[in-house]
């Protein structure tokens, strides 16, 4: 993958990808929509400040090299540029993990990686649940009967004690009222290992609203099965997952409650918690995609696991977030 | 992953398609055809056949995976030739049969069957079909479709060959050397349309006298042998181990790869523009002022805040790379990329004009 000549007039190097050559053979290729993408920028290269002034603000982006167009479909947009018309925004949310323990049931990663278990490894003598409450990792059941969940919040995350504070008024101004408060997740899973995801069920609820002070933390999040949707993330075996998004309503008060329970630091959106399901009979695949018999990762522990990506997209912010998790089974 | 803002295309006004014809210019010359890779007639890129029906040239030894297949050489006369009778009488014959069934091979395809008994036509000198001026027997050079594309330029064919002795072929003796050219063809006329596609008329520097037909689509120039008439190439066409042999007794007596190592060893260059014909469809993206200028890429923010602005009044901006062409149901089909940045802003609207080629 080489650099386009940018040397002379802008030109444009359109190729089909793997996914527009089959459809082709097919006979259902058709176009219907575009989207506009911005892989290669680092806005951070933006400097709003330079001393030569505002000629000089993108200089450095615009001379910024591109690829040229290559088939695979992971190669087009990743991210891409949003259609919001508003012009007066300053902040945009952003997705982040929770792992607050005034939570019961949201799990915490371990060495960066969140542990989903397998029990296909276990047996009446021990099972791999009991073995990570051995080492104090928490994990997701990987199961649809499973309770616990990764618990992913959206915001503003502008700073704890900065402006705009995480009021329900920021939330509504700042948030709601230019369109940007997810109603839903895609969650993007390797469809070679998981086979369903789960989500927080419509009727879930976070505020601290609760105790005598109304500070306190009032909350309850169900799980339910998520909706397999036809996007797709551009990642060979990836499948996505729509699930639910339940308003965050943490919000600013003057004790500050809000940092107890939200890892937001301004304005909240929306939230959900997730839980995966391992799919049923994995054994090849271990020592195909994964390890096995290893003794390192839970110490003294011989386990089989898989690494895997998931990723996180937030539905009307386009906010993305990636999730490394391991699935885990006694070897 | 997956992206969050679509544009929709609208098909009466987003979407046109166009047809263009691309040429390319094509020299092939003699010494690729014969002596540079070896000593004549044994050259790595020249590929005989067990068979030896035909004689396949390549533009690099054809052992290495870096040939590519230029064209193939066969001869053939036609059942009635004088030669096909004489054969019997003045000269030990060699692939009699093969010959003929390889004119008719070319009759059949490029010419069709005439007459009640659908007796394969001959091909003629001339843009009638009437079975007159015929050629019974001819050279074939049929040229290999990753040259020729879609079909041969009309008027653009030409070719030079040696019509000296065998040791002087391409001597500087006047009119040694010849150019069969289509000259008098073109797309709107010079031309006839058979079941094998437009021929034309190959002439040779008088523009007057026909010495082959050139067939654009199938890329196959069928020469007469009068085409290296002249007196020496009468008695010298061809030198094997017997001694010269004429044109005709060379078609005779020797084998179809004999006779073709003949003909390489005349052609001085063969040149012609090829034609491909690129059906296009072009999908004008439009985009408007007041979308597209804030982007989730993740540098774009630090904090949740806008990199790019410092107040809310500011201008937000955003800068376009790449365009994703999506089916219905999100699956990119086609992705477009720009060779540099385009800034977008609100103060301007711009159209994208992304162009697939079929």
């Amino acid at each position: 993958m080489s650099f386009l000549d940018n040397s002379g007039d802008i030109i444009l190097d359109a190729v089909l990808t793997e996914t527009g050559r089959r459809r082709m053979a097919q006979g259902n290729f058709k176009i219907v929509k575009f989207a506009l993408g911005d892989d290669e920028i680092d806005y951070s290269l933006y400097k709003k400040n330079h001393s030569s002034g505002s000629a000089y603000y993108d200089l450095e982006i615009l001379q910024t090299p591109v690829f040229e167009a290559f088939t695979q479909i992971n190669a087009g947009i990743n991210y891409g540029l949003l259609a919001t018309a508003a012009t007066d925004l300053l902040y945009m949310p952003v997705l982040k993990i929770n792992e607050k323990t005034a939570y019961g049931d949201n799990v915490r990663k371990r060495n960066g990686l969140y542990y989903v278990t397998d029990t296909s490894g276990d047996t009446s003598a021990k099972n791999i649940k009991s073995k990570l409450n051995d080492a104090s990792i928490s994990y997701l059941e990987g199961s649809t009967t499973g309770n616990s969940y990764i618990m992913v919040e959206g915001g503003l995350d502008t700073g704890f004690g900065t402006t705009p504070v995480g009021s329900s008024e920021n939330r509504e101004s700042n948030i709601v009222a230019n369109n940007l408060n997810d109603t839903s997740f895609t969650v993007f899973v390797d469809n070679r290992i998981i086979s369903e995801v789960r989500g927080a069920s419509p009727t879930s609820y976070v505020n601290n609203t609760s105790g005598d002070g109304g500070t306190d933390l009032n909350y309850s999040i169900d799980l339910v099965a998520g909706t397999p949707t036809s996007l797709n993330i551009g990642v060979e075996n990836y499948t996505g997952y729509k699930i639910n998004a339940i308003p965050n309503q943490i919000s600013y008060n003057t004790q500050a409650t809000d940092q107890d329970f939200s890892v937001i630091g301004g304005p909240r959106s929306a939230m959900t918690g997730i839980s995966l399901v391992v799919k049923s009979g994995l054994s090849a695949e271990y020592s195909l995609y994964g390890t096995v018999s290893d003794t390192t990762r839970v110490s003294g522990v011989t386990v089989d696991f898989i690494d895997t990506m998931v990723y996180v997209a937030g539905d009307n912010s386009g906010a993305t977030i990636e999730v490394p998790t391991t699935v885990i089974k006694l070897s | 992953m997956a992206v969050a803002s679509y544009e929709m295309l609208d098909a009466s006004k987003d979407v046109t398609t166009t047809r263009t014809l691309l040429h390319e210019s094509i020299p092939l010359t003699g010494t690729i055809i014969s002596g540079t890779y070896g000593t004549f007639p044994d050259e790595g890129n020249i590929k005989n056949y067990t068979h030896g029906q035909f004689q396949s040239v390549y533009d690099y030894p054809y052992l290495s995976s870096s040939a590519n297949h230029i064209f193939d050489l066969t001869i053939g006369y036609d059942e009635g030739s004088p030669l096909s009778a004489s054969s019997a009488t003045t000269a030990s014959t060699s692939q009699q049969s093969k010959k003929i069934n390889m004119y008719n091979q070319f009759s059949q395809v490029l010419l069709g069957y005439t007459g009640s008994n659908n007796v394969v036509r001959k091909f003629e000198l001339d843009l009638t079909l009437d079975q007159t001026g015929s050629m019974s027997e001819c050279v074939f050079i049929n040229l290999s479709r990753l040259i020729t594309k879609d079909q041969i330029k009309k008027g653009t064919f030409k070719i030079v060959i040696g019509t000296g002795s065998w040791a002087t072929s391409h001597g500087l003796a006047a009119n040694t050397v010849k150019t069969l050219s289509d000259a008098s063809a073109s797309d709107t006329g010079g031309t006839t349309n058979t079941i094998g596609g437009d021929y034309g008329v190959l002439y040779d520097s008088t523009g007057s006298v026909p010495r082959g037909v050139i067939f654009y689509q199938a890329g196959i120039a069928v020469l007469s042998t009068s085409s290296f008439g002249t007196s020496y190439s009468t008695t010298q066409f061809f030198s094997d181990s017997s001694g010269y042999k004429s044109i005709d007794r060379a078609f005779v007596s020797s084998s179809i790869t004999g006779t073709c190592d003949s003909v390489r060893h005349r052609i001085q260059n063969i040149t012609f523009n090829n034609t491909t014909e690129i059906n296009s469809t072009i999908y004008f993206c439009r985009v408007p002022h007041n979308k597209y200028n804030y982007s989730s890429n993740p540098t774009y923010l630090s904090a949740s805040t806008i990199r790019v602005k410092s107040v809310n009044t500011d201008t937000p901006v955003a800068y376009i790379t790449t365009i994703g062409l999506y089916s219905s149901n999100s699956e990119l089909l086609a992705v477009a990329k720009l060779s540099e940045p385009l800034r977008k802003d609100p103060t301007n609207e711009l159209t994208l004009r992304v162009r697939l080629d079929y």
